[in-house]
């Protein structure tokens, strides 16, 4: 039987397909915008890019004309073609991962999601793109549930995670999530690596239902949440947990086994925390970009962490994400991890709301199980909050809503 | 002014205070209701919610009465 490369809304593709779709493609763009994001258009033009040697750009294709203007990306250049000069058959998968680590020129440019500011370019080549991929015989049969937008940093790193063991991808992303139960089941779903803000919006469906096929579980592109860890793991009884830590810009560095990342000998002395807490990573480490600051050539994550012992630390918030209270510091996801916690909080943004009496207060964003009375739901989150909570660290105003506001990657926005 | 007195014991009463039965134009915010800056805070952005004003636009406001003109336009 055909090798399976993906699964993409009930279409299959065979490896074979891609290996002879790789060869029929003549025309290309450096510039890779494909409406829509269909998967398979987007992997197989990264690997053309790969075996043919140029440098490709990858851009959302969820963004629109405006949002792509504001990047200053010349929208007439991305329709721009290219022909292939000699063309080259690749005969079989072995072939194609040698021909794919013989690039010379290649690099792969990506914008961050920009959750603050304009969205930064960012340059990889292939070695800081797939520093954490893992090639091994045990993983050879893994089959991936794909959960990440494929032109974003985390979805790239499942894609070069499979691609590299020739493993099957189940596309369940993107409108796919309600039919994640039925694609585990079908494709016997070994490994699926998604944000915490994916698996609370699947729970729901996966409920009572037990999975034996699934090998391990990855949170990353967010703040972990260690609440998801019990159901899941019912739901999962084989599945080893795991939390990751990247970033478009130094891609993907460490791995945590519930809240401790641990920093990996080889890049130890590459890794440092400031005296204000801030994760600092050398220069070294990260993709190209002419948009850093760099600081003595260490690069400023913006992340804060508590430092457990020199190769340890866990990750406490987004610098950026600070609230000022009357001049308490509040960390809007500690906020949040607390009040996920009380019954009828199915989901919850905290955010700030200025005022001239404290600078800032906090503003929650419930969505409600519709059962829950607003009045009375109110009332026990603030109680709740009085309870576990210093008095700066409440939600003063509770709004209910249907929806919380989510980035392209899935992160909460906390405008 | 019964809107107001609605704002005002929700808010007292969220923070385990006892609500008053009636608000007078003298009435002072921090002294008489005991209202702490977060209690202000919260009041002001409810006010301006709800009646599209900032009370503390231009400077410190200490009474019922106060409020009640900058709600009013006056």
């Amino acid at each position: 039987m055909e090798k399976k490369f993906l699964v993409f809304y009930g279409k299959e593709y065979s490896y074979e397909k891609l290996i002879e779709d790789l060869y029929l493609l003549r025309n290309y763009s450096p510039y890779l915008y494909i409406k829509g994001n269909n998967p398979y258009q987007i992997f197989l033009s990264i690997i053309h890019s790969l075996i043919y040697d140029y440098p490709i750009e990858v851009i959302d294709g969820d963004l629109s004309e405006k949002e792509l203007e504001e990047m200053e990306i010349d929208t007439k250049s991305l329709f721009i073609l290219k022909e292939v000069k000699n063309q080259h058959k690749v005969n079989d998968f072995q072939t194609l991962l040698n021909d794919i680590s013989e690039n010379k020129n290649w690099t792969l440019t990506l914008y961050t999601s920009g959750t603050t500011g304009r969205p930064k370019r960012v340059s990889h080549n292939l070695e800081t793109l797939t520093r954490n991929v893992k090639v091994h015989d045990k993983f050879k049969e893994n089959i991936w549930a794909f959960a990440y937008n494929p032109t974003h940093f985390a979805g790239l790193q499942v894609f070069f995670q499979a691609l590299c063991n020739q493993n099957t991808i189940i596309y369940t992303f993107d409108g796919q999530e309600k039919n994640l139960p039925d694609l585990i089941e079908k494709h016997k779903i070994t490994n699926i690596s998604a944000t915490s803000t994916f698996f609370r919006s699947v729970l729901p469906s996966l409920k009572g239902k037990v999975y034996p096929s699934m090998k391990r579980i990855t949170f990353g592109g967010e703040k972990y949440d260690s609440s998801l860890e019990k159901p899941l793991q019912a739901i999962f009884p084989h599945a080893k947990i795991r939390n990751i830590y990247a970033s478009t810009e130094a891609g993907s560095l460490f791995v945590a086994n519930g809240e401790v990342f641990e920093v990996p000998v080889s890049i130890s002395k590459l890794v440092k925390v400031n005296d204000n807490n801030e994760l600092l990573i050398h220069h070294s480490l990260l993709g190209k970009s002419e948009t850093y600051t760099l600081e003595n050539g260490w690069f400023k994550t913006g992340d804060l962490v508590e430092q457990v012992d020199p190769n340890h630390f866990k990750f406490i918030s987004r610098l950026t994400d600070l609230i000022n209270v009357g001049g308490y510091k509040v960390n809007p996801i500690e906020v949040e991890n607390i009040l996920i916690k009380v019954p009828g909080v199915i989901d919850l943004l905290v955010k700030a709301k200025a005022n001239r009496v404290t600078g800032q207060i906090l503003v929650a964003e419930v969505i409600k199980d519709p059962e829950t009375d607003e009045m009375e739901l109110k009332k026990s989150i603030k109680q709740f909050a009085g309870k576990y909570l210093q008095k700066w660290k409440i939600p003063r105003i509770i709004n209910f809503v249907d929806e919380i506001p989510k980035t392209r990657t899935g992160k909460k926005v906390r405008k | 002014m019964n809107k107001l007195l609605n704002i005002i014991n929700q808010i007292l009463e969220e923070a385990g205070n006892s609500p008053v039965n009636s608000l007078e134009n003298s009435t002072r915010l921090r002294d008489d209701l005991n209202l702490d800056s977060l209690m202000l805070a919260e009041l002001t952005v409810i006010i301006e919610n709800e009646f599209g004003v900032d009370i503390f636009e231009d400077g410190i406001v200490e009474t019922i009465g106060e409020v009640v003109s900058k709600i009013e336009g006056k």
